[in-house]
């Protein structure tokens, strides 16, 4: 388990001279929480968890992770504990073999061979593809991509995660598969996701992100159940709880 | 559409072939760099008639195909464009130069075909000892060796990103010209009305791309040098292999070596 929180106050950010698309967020993340950041299209989910990991300056307000502020002068610190996975894998999948993609950062980082030879084994066995370490990224299927992905983070052993639109073009099996390793990964998540039912799956706590700023935080299953709030906002009811 | 998929697969499969586990591949990067830059300009320094001392030279691509295990037939295929091309070298040598210096048997050979046929075997000796390197050797490390040389660091990021965003680049193109021939079939090709706004498309979304590719990198502690991987110690073959083949390279440039062999069986 993690002992990494993260407090996010009066967080403001536009692309360029453009409308705020964050606007006045504030968020703390307990250490050991799985939050799902949901939301309708342009709500702001997937700039909100770039900017966490300093894809976005300038912004305004501050993110504050283990009490060390999000600057330019302190990503590579943070970027060490923090691990993003990007909704399209093939950004995230650069290197030849899935091997070597895995063991990019650990290089990078300046571990000993040895050491980048232990963790690419174990991000690998994590998500259970070390059958895959050899195989071309380039013949890999969308399910492999995807876990591929969240290897190449977890081998620089994060202590929070963030999933950007992680189901997105995951067949019922890989999806399945997903929420099971996801599930197995015991430090802090942040998802941001379409997919209800997914968070409902992996996050005991959801937010609900509307014009920039947050509209509902609190018990998934409570936010879940709320139908008028999820409707106000251009969500529906996940399938699996309409079914129930 | 093939094409593009086929240029990818041979990216890819010619970099798994540079990350093999053989002991060529093993060696210093600087090694086989300085070796490859000392074979490229002893090779270019014999003069226009020395054709048989030039054949010599072929010496040391024969072995590092033999030690590295890599196929030639496989180099030729891969080379393909690029040899012929190099081939049409002085072409306009027999033209030029009809001054016989050479008889076989009963036919005259003019110094302006010696010394095309010559300039053609030093390009594909060039040329192939361009592609031993970069098959034995991945990008990162033959980028690493250039830093050691003190190349700036610009400069290497600029040789290791570009080569990163041909893949993204051919990937797009691939996308874009599949969706293309799926609403005009029966069309062969692209017609000339689409190219414009088709080259554009690949243009804004290749930079989209190549943008997420560098933003993962990033994320990953990327800081503008390539962590090859390999060990970073000298062994005694990375320091004898490039020294004895540069001997052996001296050598076969400074003494007639071909007169010394034919002597044998005269």
């Amino acid at each position: 388990m993690s002992h990494i929180h993260m407090d996010i106050e009066n967080l403001t950010f536009a692309y360029g001279a453009g409308e705020p698309v964050l606007n006045g967020l504030n968020l703390h993340v307990a250490e050991d929480e799985s939050v799902g950041i949901i939301g309708a299209n342009g709500a702001g989910k997937s700039t909100f968890l770039r900017l966490l990991v300093g894809l976005h300056f300038p912004f305004s307000g501050s993110v504050r992770i283990e009490e060390i502020p999000l600057e330019k002068k302190t990503l590579a610190k943070i970027r060490e504990k923090i691990g993003f996975v990007f909704q399209d894998s093939d950004s995230q999948l650069f290197m030849t073999t899935v091997g070597e993609d895995v063991a990019f950062a650990p290089r990078n980082y300046g571990l000993p061979e040895d050491e980048v030879k232990k963790r690419v084994d174990d991000a690998l066995e994590k998500v259970h593809i070390s059958h895959l370490r050899d195989k071309s990224i380039y013949r890999l299927s969308g399910g492999e991509k995807k876990l591929a992905s969240l290897a190449t983070i977890l081998s620089l052993t994060p202590d929070m995660i963030l999933l950007d639109e992680p189901t997105v073009a995951l067949d019922p099996r890989n999806r399945r598969n997903l929420i099971k390793v996801i599930n197995e990964y015991d430090h802090v998540k942040l998802i941001a996701s379409h997919d209800l039912d997914f968070i409902w799956d992996t996050c005991a706590r959801t937010v609900l992100i509307a014009s920039g700023k947050i509209a509902a935080d609190g018990p998934t299953e409570q936010i879940m159940r709320d139908e008028a709030l999820l409707q106000r906002y251009g969500l529906e009811s996940p399938l699996s709880l309409t079914k129930r | 559409m093939s094409k593009i998929s086929d240029a990818i697969s041979e990216i890819q499969s010619l970099e798994a072939l540079s990350r093999g586990p053989g002991f060529v591949n093993r060696l210093h990067p600087l090694g086989k760099l300085l070796l490859t830059v000392f074979f490229i300009a002893v090779t270019v320094s014999f003069p226009k008639y020395s054709l048989p001392g030039l054949i010599t030279m072929a010496v040391y691509p024969a072995a590092v195909f033999l030690v590295a295990d890599l196929s030639f037939g496989e180099a030729l295929r891969r080379l393909r464009v690029v040899l012929p091309l190099v081939c049409v070298v002085g072409i306009l040598n027999p033209f030029f130069d009809r001054t016989p210096v050479l008889t076989i048997g009963t036919l005259a050979v003019s110094g302006g075909v010696l010394s095309m046929v010559t300039l053609m075997v030093k390009a594909v000796l060039t040329v192939l000892a361009g592609y031993l390197l970069i098959a034995t050797t991945p990008i990162e490390e033959i980028c690493r060796a250039l830093r050691l040389l003190h190349l700036p660091k610009v400069f290497t990021v600029v040789v290791l990103l570009i080569y990163r965003y041909v893949t993204v680049l051919l990937a797009e193109a691939r996308r874009i010209t599949q969706a293309y021939s799926l609403r005009a079939p029966g069309q062969k090709g692209v017609a000339w009305k689409a190219w414009g706004p088709l080259l554009g498309q690949m243009l804004l979304r290749s930079m989209d791309r190549a943008e997420g590719v560098y933003d993962a990198m990033l994320l990953r502690g990327f800081t503008g040098e390539f962590a090859a991987g390999r060990e970073a110690k000298l062994r005694p073959a990375d320091i004898l292999w490039p020294v004895v083949w540069m001997l052996i390279l001296l050598a076969l440039r400074l003494f007639p070596v071909t007169s010394w062999i034919g002597n044998l069986f005269v």
